[in-house]
């Protein structure tokens, strides 16, 4: 298993500094990940609706679940019955779909709809579990260890409560050593399979309150789930969440929570260290009015604070901006997306961070696009029902079919690359990224551990993209694979180390820090291995680790080799 | 004596009563109060005014701008909805009703902005089917020019400038604010990939306004460039100058 983590090329890199050119090759046909996602199909009149505010769901979930030294994908489908994917990775770029043998396939059944999935280790036994989360109540598959999964049932683990759940993200949010779990719900919490309402859309298409919030479930000690959402802090938010991003904000060593919402403001919350959040929205970010998508979070600019980075929608028709929420340090942020021009990626979805071409400056790629079909466009007549005097927005019989229009599509995805320079080029076309399918979710990871990060794209009712990196000149790198030692006397950091924060300094004097992340990102998880691009440096002066248990660790890391790291042990010889 | 005290109270009575029919002491006290940033007594004092005057465009326009730095759109919103239900053949107070709106739209989220600029429209339509004025067809004409393309409503904005334009010419007189015609309706034309149109109008302009700055913009662009700049200007999320101050001082 250790041998593949080893086996990543040892030489140092000829790096070319800022001639480096990033490129990508599609790949997916070839490895065997090409498989299409179907939204679901409604019954009755509204169906045409209900299908078009549910095509969300096309998710994808980067994780070593047989412990192999190789980043598996697990691929959500959404129509009744569609089977979900979970492609182990062979190696070289060659994966085999075994969700029906691992026993997590199903999950789209006739009142539930897959949405999006997420990899953690909830009970601390070093195998991936796994997590579907749904338009219904959630899956829990617990990681047999065999290449088989077992559902949890869900009265043992407590996740039996009905939420149209469109993300997930797994985090220890009162540092207890387990990981706990939030779901952020983007309808109320009706069966859209077997509407008892009409009235279910947003109230508002700008400051909608009537949408399902989050839901924040505590972790048992490794056996159950118990919903701690009031409690916590979150009761009051009812947005219409489309995404949730976790990390520490204000370097406090406590997670805290960005929630992304559809027609309305996003909110930042702050933990308060006792098992609380404080909703700091207002004073940290300001209230917004916009169509919050996906959130992650890195430190863009290299200053040692973590910043957020948020989609909209920014067509024809609308001119949101995306935000580039700049960290301040002083419990506030600074939108700069215009500035560093990241603001126009029309109708976003996933945006993931990654240095994707080892310079040491965190690139960004955005996936966008909503429904592509015929050449007639379903704005004019959405327009119609909008502006209709006193029309009820909620009401799903006023919302307009769409048939076979097209609504954003067609639109060509955005790859920004950090200039270091509090700027960005866009660069998909030259780098082979800018299809134009109706993109969804993102997951990156590195899945020939040649040291250069890959990307798996999601698309609604559309097939799968597999880039492979074909980097030219990219800078040396570092990856560390992060394992806390709970239940060892060593520590009490969850063992997949979540929420754990990584210093680098290195010889060409950058300071670089990665946290390990449990699912932010739109309809994308990616590998919790960390990457760090570092340039022309040849060593890395020094590193450090600080735990989630608040532990801090001096550790030694070697250049372009990925590192096996366990709390209170070091690197792994 | 008694008869001259008499006629004389009641003269004065009577140009008190025309002084407060005019509303031109309300409104005076209104700016007054508006100078030392008393919004409230402002906001009062320039309704009482409208309230007696309601087709007075400038009471109207200076009104707004005070709504616009108390940020009280709603309010304004209210109460041109009544100006208007009392004063039915009020154009121009069916002309500020609709800026009411437009002022509210750089403080509204992307959709919001959507129906108020819809919503304006109607009343700058109820405007003109009262009067079709200079002001009225100019307002309502370079609003359709905001709708993004797809909306295809750029060719109703050219034929509302076309009638501006027509008009203006047929007065005779020049005055300042004509070149916004020429500018919007250049725009309008552009907006329907009649390139070689709106150069012309532009040209046209520039030869009655040659210091114009928009009109040489756009004259010095090309392309990209142009678009760029065109789309600047046409951005929703910018507030729109709805000060009709021209009308009154040109």
């Amino acid at each position: 298993m250790i041998g593949a983590l080893i086996l990543a090329p040892l030489g140092v890199w000829a790096w070319n500094g800022g001639l480096s050119k990033i490129r990508y090759q599609e790949v997916g046909e070839k490895s065997g990940v090409r498989v299409t996602h179907h939204t679901r199909r409604f019954n009755g009149k509204s169906a045409d609706v209900l299908r078009m505010f549910t095509s969300g769901g096309a998710a994808v979930a980067v994780g070593d679940y047989d412990n192999d030294g190789l980043d598996d994908v697990f691929v959500t489908d959404s129509d009744k019955g569609k089977l979900n994917h979970l492609f182990h990775n062979d190696g070289n770029f060659n994966f085999t779909d075994v969700a029906a043998k691992a026993g997590v396939a199903e999950g789209n059944d006739p009142l539930s709809i897959v949405a999006d999935a997420l990899w953690f280790d909830y009970d601390n036994d070093g195998k991936q579990d796994l997590l579907i989360g749904r338009f219904g109540t959630p899956i829990l598959y617990h990681n047999e260890g065999d290449g088989k999964f077992k559902p949890v049932d869900p009265k043992v683990s407590g996740l039996n409560k009905f939420g149209n759940t469109i993300s997930a993200v797994a985090f220890d949010y009162d540092n207890d050593g387990y990981l706990d779990l939030m779901f952020g719900n983007y309808f109320k919490p009706e069966n859209l399979l077997d509407l008892k309402t009409p009235h279910v859309l947003p109230n508002d298409l700008d400051n909608a309150i009537n949408g399902g919030g989050v839901t924040l479930w505590r972790n048992n000690g490794g056996m159950s789930f118990t919903e701690v959402t009031e409690k916590a802090g979150f009761g009051k938010h009812t947005g219409w969440t489309l995404d949730i991003g976790h990390g520490d904000l204000n370097n406090d060593g406590l997670q805290d929570v960005y929630l992304a919402c559809d027609y309305g403001t996003d909110r930042i919350y702050f933990n308060n260290g006792n098992g609380t959040f404080r909703d700091a929205t207002e004073a940290a970010i300001g209230i917004d009015t916009k169509k919050g998508m996906n959130t992650d979070i890195a430190d863009y600019d290299n200053d040692g604070l973590l910043d957020i980075y948020v989609t909209n929608i920014t067509d024809e028709y609308m001119k949101e901006c995306n935000m580039l929420w700049h960290n301040n340090g002083d419990g506030t942020f600074t939108d700069l997306s215009k500035e560093t021009g990241t603001c126009a990626t029309l109708w976003g979805w996933a945006a993931k961070f990654g240095d994707f071409d080892n310079d040491g400056w965190q690139d960004i790629f955005v996936v966008n696009g909503l429904r592509s079909a015929s050449k007639d466009n379903y704005i004019p007549v959405l327009v119609n029902m909008i502006t209709t005097p006193g029309i009820d927005f909620t009401d799903v019989r006023n919302w307009p079919n769409i048939g076979e229009m097209t609504w954003s599509g067609y639109q060509k995805k955005k790859l920004f690359r950090n200039l270091g320079t509090q700027a960005f080029k866009e660069i998909s076309a030259e780098a082979g990224v800018d299809n134009d399918l109706d993109g969804r979710g993102l997951g990156v990871g590195d899945f020939d551990n040649d040291g250069r990060l890959d990307i798996f794209q999601t698309n609604a009712d559309q097939p799968m993209l597999l880039y492979r990196s074909q980097t030219e000149g990219a800078g040396n790198w570092v990856q560390l694979k992060l394992t806390g030692a709970f239940g060892s006397g060593a520590g009490k950091s969850n063992r997949d180390a979540i929420g754990a924060r990584v210093t680098l300094k290195t010889s060409s004097g950058q300071t670089l820090i990665r946290e390990v992340e449990g699912g932010n990102g739109y309809s994308g998880q990616s590998s919790k291995r960390l990457h760090f691009g570092i340039g022309q440096a040849a060593k890395i002066e020094s590193a450090e680790v600080r735990w989630p248990s608040g532990k801090v660790e001096k550790i030694s890391v070697p250049v372009n080799r990925i590192s096996l790291v366990t709390e209170g042990q070091g690197l792994k010889k | 004596m008694k008869k001259l005290i008499g006629c004389l109270a009641i003269a004065g009575l009577a140009a008190g009563a025309a002084f407060a029919a005019s509303g031109e002491a309300d409104y005076q006290a209104g700016m007054k109060a508006l100078a030392t940033k008393d919004y409230s007594n402002a906001l009062g004092k320039l309704e009482s005014a409208l309230s007696a005057e309601p087709d007075n465009i400038r009471f109207g326009s200076e009104y707004r701008q005070a709504v616009i730095q108390a940020k009280e759109y709603d309010r304004s919103i209210k109460f041109f909805e009544k100006l208007t239900a009392d004063n039915q053949n009020a154009s121009s107070a069916f002309l500020n009703y609709g800026f009411a709106y437009v002022d509210k739209i750089p403080a509204s989220g992307a959709i919001t902005q959507v129906i108020l600029a819809n919503t304006a429209l109607s009343f700058f339509t109820k405007s003109i089917e009262i009067k079709p004025s200079w002001i009225a067809l100019y307002t309502r004409g370079n609003s359709y020019l905001y709708w993004p393309k797809v909306f295809g409503r750029a060719h109703l904005g050219v034929a509302d400038l076309e009638r501006a334009m027509a008009i203006q010419k047929a007065d005779g007189a020049k005055k300042g604010y004509h070149s916004r015609a020429f500018v919007s309706l250049g725009d309008g034309y552009w907006k329907m990939e009649n390139i070689e149109k709106a150069k012309a109008i532009w040209k046209e302009g520039l030869s009655l306004f040659p210091d114009n700055p928009g009109l040489k913009a756009r004259l010095s662009k090309d392309g990209d460039d142009l678009k760029a700049y065109i789309d600047d200007v046409l951005d929703p999320n910018k507030r729109v100058d709805t000060n009709l101050i021209e009308i009154w001082t040109n």
